[in-house]
């Protein structure tokens, strides 16, 4: 089990830095899938089996393809003759690192306690986590919970009245073909 | 050292099992088509077999039979050409993603196979097996989270063919494949409303029992609407029947694998019928029961009931998979508007309804 752990921690590794280094977009997005799917594969160590799958479902498998698909449409180039500059390597770097100076103490905090190992076992015996993280998040979290379903709905609506808009503007031919389309 | 053995057993038989399937499919596919367009189909090859040697006279017949039922044409005889064909690569195509490409459309269906169970537990010597291969929480989602992935195969396709046919395909198939998920993810999570469990072993269980004491509680009892919509998006998603835009002939060539050859043509052929042969396992043990015989209680726990439960299953995976190809080669190819139309218009409210009502009887019952 802690063979496999290190196993998919370094294609998760590898695969990150696939993403940032890569030159191609279409590169960087087949190795941020690749990245996802061995988070997967680290959850599914940990005994979290229902987190491994839905990580499978909702980010490599659909939102992924999303991203690939506007990135064929779009027939990105290479952008290996672009020059980076000196600032914006710089902002990257401050903005990143930042970042998981905030994220990772919370992170450290939140596990101190408890051992990788009983966190494991809990989760074995809590059928993959699906009881307890539906417990957690229809019981003490009900509320940020349907919060951030609102979120969604929210841009679900917009996302439909942006592309309406534009619709609206161009305005359907009178008579003739496709006349309303 | 006795559970990997068996664990081992358990991955051959259900690789083969996947395998046969998709086999059994390619044939019924030829012949079938082949009798619904009044041909005659593959019935050449072997027919007419010869040898004067005496140890192979006894399987002449044999042979001469599978000849003439075009078993020796679609599956050896093609499969050899396919190996034996230049493999092509278009020019300024990545050759590693090329080859990645139909691994990546066979491989997660293979696997989406494992978390199905294929008969009833039994006792061997006092050693239960469970023939599942991996009993795994998350269950059914497993299919789901497979199926999703396999776009992937269908995507890198289309964009490593470097022209505008196989990426329009790709692009079509990977719309098809997302707006189809939806409704199929949502039946799921009706059916684990009505069983209250993820296990496809534990759901296939509980359809043993009898409503009201004379009507099995099979799912296409419990979730009649769900059965009518699991079977469109599951036809949707193998990207077959009257949904085939995205490797439309007349339109697009052959789709996302239009610059594919040889063997790599072919193992998208062998996703797409292991994917038909999936389906037809997913709706037999999730809507007909499983290895259920309505009103005749097997011995539970013994072999040879075991064994007869996993006939009884194949025989309703092969009515899913002969149903699947007659529709296949009946209906005219749908408009792209009426797809999507179909997939987000009716689909969706219907299995979000559907699946409203459950919740609601659910707790009402």
């Amino acid at each position: 089990m802690t063979f496999m752990g290190f196993v998919f921690s370094a294609i998760a590794l590898a695969a990150a830095l696939g993403v940032v280094f890569n030159r191609n977009p279409l590169y960087s997005a087949f190795s941020l899938i690749v990245q996802l799917l061995a988070m997967a594969g680290l959850y599914s160590v940990l005994g979290a089996h229902f987190l491994a799958v839905t990580q499978v479902v909702v980010y490599a498998g659909a939102i992924m393809v999303l991203v690939l698909f506007v990135l064929m449409l779009l027939n990105l180039k290479s952008e290996s003759g672009r020059k980076l500059g000196i600032v914006k390597p710089l902002v990257a770097l401050g903005v990143g690192f930042s970042v998981v100076a905030t994220v990772f103490p919370a992170v450290v905090a939140q596990f101190k306690d408890i051992s990788l190992m009983t966190l494991q076992e809990n989760l074995w015996k809590s059928e993959g986590g699906v009881k307890a993280i539906g417990q957690e998040i229809y019981g003490r979290y009900i509320v940020q919970f349907e919060l951030s379903s609102l979120v969604l709905l929210i841009g679900i609506v917009g996302a439909i009245m942006l592309s309406k808009r534009k619709r609206i503007v161009i305005g359907p031919r009178e008579g003739g073909l496709g006349g309303k389309q | 050292m006795l559970e990997l053995g068996i664990l081992l057993i358990k991955v051959i038989f259900v690789l083969n099992l996947a395998l046969g399937l998709a086999s059994f499919c390619t044939w019924l596919e030829r012949k079938g088509s082949a009798l619904i367009q009044d041909r005659v189909g593959a019935n050449r090859a072997g027919a007419f077999v010869e040898s004067d040697r005496w140890y192979l006279k006894p399987a002449l017949p044999f042979v001469r039979a599978l000849g003439w039922l075009g078993v020796i044409n679609t599956l050896l005889c093609d499969s050899l050409k396919g190996l034996w064909k230049e493999d092509f690569v278009p020019e300024g195509a990545s050759k590693f993603l090329h080859a990645l490409a139909p691994v990546i459309a066979v491989l997660p269906i293979m696997l989406a196979f494992a978390v199905l169970p294929l008969a009833p537990d039994f006792t061997v010597a006092g050693h239960t097996v469970h023939p599942q291969v991996a009993p795994i929480d998350a269950g059914i989602l497993f299919v789901l989270a497979m199926g999703s992935v396999a776009v992937y195969g269908v995507a890198i396709a289309g964009w490593t063919g470097n022209n505008k046919f196989s990426l329009l395909g790709a692009l079509r198939a990977a719309a098809q494949m997302i707006s189809y998920e939806l409704p199929m993810g949502l039946v799921f999570v009706a059916l684990i409303v009505v069983y209250g469990t993820l296990d496809v072993y534990t759901m296939v269980e509980e359809q043993q029992k009898l409503l009201w004491g004379f009507i099995p509680a099979w799912g296409i009892v419990m979730q009649p609407v769900g059965f009518v919509v699991l079977l469109l998006a599951g036809m949707a998603e193998t990207k077959r029947g009257p949904f085939d835009l995205p490797e439309a002939e007349s339109e697009l060539v052959a789709g996302y694998f239009t610059e594919y050859s040889g063997m790599k043509f072919l193992l998208f052929w062998l996703g797409e019928f292991a994917e038909i042969a999936l389906f037809a396992v997913l709706l037999a043990l999730l809507f007909f029961g499983g290895w259920d015989i309505p009103f005749v209680e097997l011995p539970k726990g013994v072999w040879w009931a075991s064994l007869i439960g996993h006939a009884v299953l194949m025989a309703k995976v092969v009515f899913f998979c002969v149903l699947q190809i007659v529709i296949r080669w009946t209906l005219p190819r749908f408009r792209y508007d009426q797809l999507m139309n179909l997939g987000w218009k009716l689909l969706l409210p219907i299995s979000l309804v559907n699946l409203a009502i459950t919740a609601i009887l659910k707790v009402v019952l």
